[in-house]
């Protein structure tokens, strides 16, 4: 093990956790480091783009993601808090960037390297979570872009296995879009509201504690909705979980 | 120029310059290749049996008899079993009506509202239960499709694994007129989705299996 | 949002009766497709193979229709083509016309539906008899199909009684789905056999043998395209296949995805009249083949959407369609290969919403049998829609600065303190539950209150502090 250098990790900890919660990337960083990895979090980063790229402004997106790319293509690998994000530098650059033939080989070449963090620490560097503690029930949504452009779905659960006194709750329809789709809950609040509300509802049936996803943006949709209606389930991200800091407030809470 | 100039010259345009035809058909035909792979496995080795199983599955009741002389018996059975009348619209082909039909009156006559109907299916699918039926002078389509009860007669002889095995039957410069494959009663889920047997056409299937030469 | 879409979408989710009948259908129908892809082990292989086989009769399209118009022709079916939704609605009027069709069937058809049939025989004096139980019932409604493979599935049990006992004579004795089938079968059967004209549509069409290839379960469609003098045809040019074992490969993947049965109860294959000695069948057999937009389609970046074959899985699987129903997409076709195909149909400016209203889940494309990649279609809608200037000004000005800051590191740091600071204003203990330019977000949920500090600020400043 310490003959092999330590892979070099770029975290791209996306524009949501940056601005609003922080506390996911520091658990990013903390897990990753554990993992073995020298983490560092280039300066250039903003957003991956996605907001355009969904919105059909080809234009800045591909601006953003050439931004991107030549930020973080230097790293052995490049780590992200989020399955959406992620799925958009997958997948969204080469496709963004495929006319372009100064960019489209370093765009496939970034999209190789690239992974979503749960996915990441579970399949290519094996690790497993120890003396994780949290006694409380969760239940777990799984994120589409994550699931379905990632294939992210053992992996999470595989890793929350190893969390002591963590009992999971399985969520009927777990692979039902919670209805956040990015600037469609604001584009489209009435249908956003109906689908996310069904969600709440579903989340609520379990009785869990605690819901854990992979993507902030979903979490901040379930999580409001699920304030509003005055449920007391409480919000994390699953690596704030593996990393040990669901102790500390969930999302919408505050240090007291 | 006409609207199948247009569509063809608008086709071409896009596409290019095409293939000779003959590799084409090569290339289709590999298309099917290798077939047991893209297909379900029949639920019994045995094609009768993996026949009724799907069959009953679907709704269709099977009685299987020895040879068609024990066809008359077994459709007087059901008869008596629904409470119907020992009254048949039978289809008008020979291996039908030269069957010994004491105690059933057969009418080569359809009533728009008949109670029962029996016909003889020229092949069945095992892997989906399915009967084969083609249009002809010795089959009205609609003695299938207007009763209540419509049963039919199978020889296991004719049994077909597969889908493609009919289709390999199937001349394609003499196809029938209408060929139908009918795989269980007539139902529908038009309301709620909620299953109701019996929408249009019979809903009640009733296949009559004969084993054996006779 | 355009204010038809948005009134339309409003008044479905204002409808509570609505969402039950959607929940009770797309319900039933992601179960029993989900069953049924769980039986059929080859599942995968099956699909990567209709998908191939679809994109093999793309890419050869002119070839197979001229094979089809050629073997069609040989069995005695007129083979007539139309270029648009006009010309397939004056050569089928003009055909019951000439025959002094005065009563004509149809059997469900999508395609009759997307080129405006119903309109085209009312206008034209031809009393129209819907034979489908969910055609009939939106006949006595006077609306259009909600969805794909169940037009009626907005209409709850009880709502299709409450049609049924003022159209039906005598009315139905009980509401329960068994007794109203039974009542739609005795009022239909007379008609089936009075008719003139038997319209149907078709899920294939074999080039090798010049026969269309119907599948259903209620057993309507032969007794629409038995009786009658004249049997019309009216199926899209993309609905070729090379030959009858093409189409049964098609069909295992159709009806799973379509119901989660694994055959229909009636396939049914129709090549050309009676024949000398036939016992019954049409004098006359036609097919309109008709383009209608899908020359264009594969001409441009839409040409997947050409491999559909209309099963509705991806409707079913839609948590936006899901919500709202079919009606509120306002085209023909709803849910997600809805949004592709009615911009093609009725044009982008009018159906912009379409490809907006989706949240890029993907599930509809996981459940496609034929691999259709529907978000990305989706996406190319939006492109187009941003590129011709269609999309709502304030979201153009909204996502063209958001990306003036965010092509800038530095001020979007600064941006961020700044922003972060404002937000934090609205907030209370944790989380924001008003916040004026957000009111779409905070209209139904609230908002957590944003960190004091974003990340990057907090991890320079640990970083400053290691040193």
């Amino acid at each position: 093990m310490s003959a092999q250098p330590k892979p070099r990790v770029g975290l791209f900890v996306t524009c949501l956790v940056d601005a609003i919660r922080p506390q996911i990337g520091f658990a990013a960083l903390e897990l990753l480091e554990k993992a073995g990895c020298e983490v560092e979090v280039p300066q250039v980063q903003t957003c991956c783009g996605q907001p355009a790229l969904n919105s059909g402004n080809d234009r800045n997106a591909a601006l953003l993601a050439r931004q991107t790319i030549a930020a973080f293509e230097g790293y052995d690998y490049v780590v992200l808090p989020s399955g959406s994000c992620a799925a958009t530098m997958v997948h969204g650059y080469p496709e963004l960037l495929a006319d372009d033939p100064d960019w489209t080989g370093r765009a496939r070449a970034m999209a190789a390297k690239t992974h979503e963090i749960t996915s990441f620490l579970h399949d290519v560097l094996g690790y497993v979570p120890q003396g994780v503690r949290l006694e409380a029930s969760a239940t777990y949504h799984d994120s589409c872009s994550g699931l379905r452009d990632l294939g992210v779905a053992e992996q999470p659960r595989a890793l929350l296995s190893h969390v002591e006194g963590l009992n999971m709750r399985g969520l009927p329809g777990n692979d039902v879009c919670c209805g956040f789709g990015g600037t469609f809950c604001v584009k489209y609040p009435d249908i956003s509201n109906a689908i996310v509300t069904e969600k709440a509802e579903a989340i609520e049936g379990t009785g869990a504690d605690i819901l854990l996803a992979g993507d902030l943006g979903c979490l901040m949709n379930m999580a409001g909705k699920l304030h509003r209606r005055g449920a007391r389930t409480r919000c994390f991200h699953t690596i704030e979980v593996l990393a040990g800091r669901a102790g500390g407030p969930a999302i919408g809470e505050e240090a007291s | 120029m006409t609207a199948r100039d247009r569509i063809l010259s608008a086709i071409r345009a896009t596409l290019g310059p095409g293939k000779p035809a003959n590799e084409i058909a090569v290339e289709a035909a590999l298309l099917l290749e290798p077939v047991d792979t893209a297909r379900p496995a029949l639920v019994a080795p045995a094609l009768p049996d993996a026949f009724a199983q799907k069959a009953a599955a679907i709704g269709t009741t099977i009685d299987r008899v020895s040879g068609m002389a024990g066809v008359p018996q077994a459709a007087a059975r059901y008869l008596k079993a629904h409470g119907l009348p020992p009254r048949l619209a039978m289809q008008p082909t020979p291996e039908l009506s030269a069957l010994d039909w004491a105690g059933i009156t057969p009418s080569p006559q359809i009533a728009p509202d008949e109670p029962a109907a029996l016909g003889l299916a020229l092949w069945g699918i095992a892997e989906s239960g399915s009967l084969v039926i083609h249009s002809g002078p010795g089959n009205p389509i609609l003695m299938s499709f207007l009763p209540l009860h419509h049963i039919v007669v199978l020889r296991e002889a004719t049994l077909l694994p597969y889908l493609e095995d009919y289709a390999a039957r199937l001349s394609p410069q003499q196809v029938p007129r209408n060929a139908i494959l009918i795989t269980g009663p007539s139902g529908t889920t038009d309301i709620e989705g909620s299953y109701v047997r019996g929408a249009h056409g019979p809903g009640f299937l009733h296949v009559i299996l004969v084993s054996g030469a006779g | 949002m355009t204010a038809r879409f948005k009134d339309r979408v409003a008044a479905a989710l204002a409808d509570p009766v609505l969402k039950l009948a959607i929940d009770r259908t797309t319900g039933n129908a992601e179960r029993k497709r989900a069953a049924a892809v769980a039986d059929f082990p080859q599942f995968g292989a099956a699909r990567a193979r209709g998908q191939a086989i679809k994109d093999h009769v793309i890419a050869h399209l002119d070839h197979y229709l001229e094979m089809f118009e050629r073997n069609a022709t040989a069995r005695g079916t007129q083979v007539h083509w139309a270029a648009d939704d006009a010309e397939a609605r004056a050569i089928v009027t003009n055909i019951c016309l000439a025959a002094n069709a005065r009563r004509v069937t149809r059997s469900k058809s999508m395609l009759g539906e997307e080129i405006g049939l119903p309109h085209a025989l009312a206008d034209a004096g031809i009393e129209r008899v819907e034979t489908d139980l969910a055609e009939h019932i939106i006949q006595l409604a006077g609306e259009h199909p909600s969805h794909i493979i169940w037009p009626a599935m907005h209409r709850t049990r009880e709502q299709v009684a409450e049609l049924f006992k003022t159209a039906h004579q005598p009315p139905p004795a009980a509401e329960d789905p068994a007794t109203m089938v039974q009542s739609a079968r005795r009022v239909l059967r007379e008609k089936f056999l009075s008719a003139d004209v038997g319209i149907s549509g078709a899920n294939f069409l074999i080039a090798d043998t010049g026969a269309t290839c119907t599948v259903t379960n209620e057993g309507n469609a032969e007794l629409t395209t038995t009786p009658p003098r004249i049997h019309i045809v009216t199926a899209g040019i993309e609905k070729l296949v090379p030959s009858t074992a093409h189409a049964f490969a098609l069909l295992r993947l159709l009806v799973r995805s379509a119901t989660g049965g694994e055959m229909t109860q009636y396939t049914t294959f129709h090549a050309g009249p009676r024949r000398t000695g036939d016992a019954d069948g049409p004098e006359e057999m036609h097919i309109v083949l008709v383009d209608n937009g899908r020359t264009k389609m594969l001409a441009n970046e839409f040409r997947d959407m050409l491999r559909c074959i209309r099963c509705g899985a991806c409707m079913n699987h839609c948590v936006v369609y899901r919500q709202i129903g079919g009606h509120a997409y306002g085209g023909t076709y709803p849910g997600p290969m809805g949004s592709v195909l009615t911009p093609v149909l009725d044009g982008l400016a009018i159906s912009r919403d379409l490809p907006n209203a989706c949240t890029m889940n993907g599930r509809c494309a996981e459940v496609c049998p034929v691999g259709i990649p529907l978000p990305t279609l989706l996406r190319a809608w939006r492109r187009r829609s941003w590129r011709e200037g269609l999309e709502p000004a304030p979201v153009r000005a909204g996502i063209g600065l958001w990306a003036q800051f965010a092509r800038r590191p530095r001020l979007y740091r600064l941006a961020t303190r700044l922003g972060l600071r404002v937000l934090r204003l609205f907030g209370r203990s944790g989380w924001i539950s008003r916040l004026p330019l957000a009111r779409g977000w905070t209209d139904y949920r609230d908002m957590p209150r944003p960190a004091a500090k974003s990340f990057m600020d907090q991890y320079r400043a640990e970083q400053r502090a290691r040193k």
